[in-house]
């Protein structure tokens, strides 16, 4: 059995731990990386290194495009995690690898999956995450972990 | 980065800089609204956690909180007006064959949120220096800094280590390797 949320929407209603299972995957949600998304992240992470908005300066260090910074990938991979936790929920370890770059014009799938469980405390337990950010062209660019302590149904 | 041209000793560079420490330095400014609705907009995110204070006030957090993955933001100093993030500073100071850097690998632990405003501080070790190669450059050197982010009340609030490559461009390649990357 599979858990999905919606894609594109943002879950207000708790996941608790007693519900999940290892296995059960995180429909996420879509990105397109238009320019207007390109400024955003900028806007957003604040990152205002060349690489990520000056096509020339790319060129230049070797690199393919300009390509998408570490504030906006770690932001895409949290709302994975914080969508599907619900209010409740607390993502207390996250780490992941940019392995690859989401660059213009690629349209990024946000997923996720569990991979397992197990209990903390007579009231919260804690779910293991695989988390990732694909493209078309590259497949996974950025894979991500992340545990997080959810709360047990009453 | 400081980019050394001519020999570099890894070793002399591991043996002086591994173990430094920056400041601990406290954020520009507290944890705010609209630094994270910006950064929301940026993955369209509508997390009422994050953006809606009514809603914040009667979680369990009593407070809109910052998305985990932006504590490090609040900790620093920003970009504009320009100042010293001594955390940052540190980082580049370390000598380099090149001054092109590409983040690759973060790692966080989250020990409670950041509300909005709570004032962080943080201070960074670098905890490693090495050399690995990439496409780009034989020679790259990665540096992993840890850092540690408090708040107003000297709570320790997360942990995080981040491993930074820099490299040379492809024309900095072939003159000091004798061969075009790539």
């Amino acid at each position: 059995m599979t858990t999905q949320t919606t894609p594109n929407s943002i879950s207000t209603e708790q996941t608790f731990w007693n519900d999940v299972r290892e296995g059960d995957l995180i429909a996420g949600y879509d990105l397109t990386l238009d320019w207007t998304k390109m400024v955003e992240q900028v806007s957003g992470s604040q990152d205002f290194y060349p690489v990520h908005h000056d096509p020339e300066f790319a060129a230049e260090a070797g690199h393919p495009a300009i390509f998408y910074n570490t504030g906006w990938t770690q932001a895409a991979l949290c709302r994975v995690v914080t969508d599907w936790a619900g209010p409740g929920g607390w993502m207390s370890k996250f780490r992941f690898e940019m392995r690859r770059m989401n660059i213009p014009d690629d349209v990024v799938h946000a997923r996720g999956k569990v991979v397992g469980k197990s209990d903390l405390d007579d009231a919260h337990g804690l779910v293991e995450l695989e988390v990732w950010l694909e493209n078309d062209r590259l497949g996974v660019t950025t894979p991500g972990w992340a545990t997080v302590r959810l709360p047990k149904r009453a | 980065m400081v980019r050394v041209e001519g020999p570099y000793d890894i070793e002399s560079v591991r043996g002086e800089w591994v173990g430094r420490k920056s400041p601990v330095v406290r954020g520009r400014y507290p944890v705010e609204y609209d630094s994270i609705r910006r950064h929301c907009h940026m993955v369209e995110d509508t997390n009422p956690l994050f953006l809606d204070p009514e809603y914040g006030a009667q979680s369990e957090w009593g407070a809109v909180i910052a998305p985990p993955v932006m504590t490090r933001y609040f900790a620093g100093a920003g970009v504009w007006p320009p100042t010293s993030d001594e955390g940052i500073t540190l980082m580049r100071q370390v000598p380099t064959r090149g001054e092109r850097n590409i983040n690759l690998n973060t790692e966080w632990e989250y020990l409670q949120p950041a509300k909005v405003g709570d004032h962080l501080s943080t201070q960074t070790e670098v905890i490693d220096i090495y050399e690995k190669s990439i496409k780009l450059d034989p020679r790259a050197v990665w540096i992993k800094t840890e850092m540690r982010i408090t708040n107003q009340d000297g709570e320790l609030v997360a942990v995080g280590t981040n491993t930074l490559c820099t490299h040379r461009t492809p024309e900095q390649v072939e003159t000091e390797e004798g061969e075009r990357p790539l």
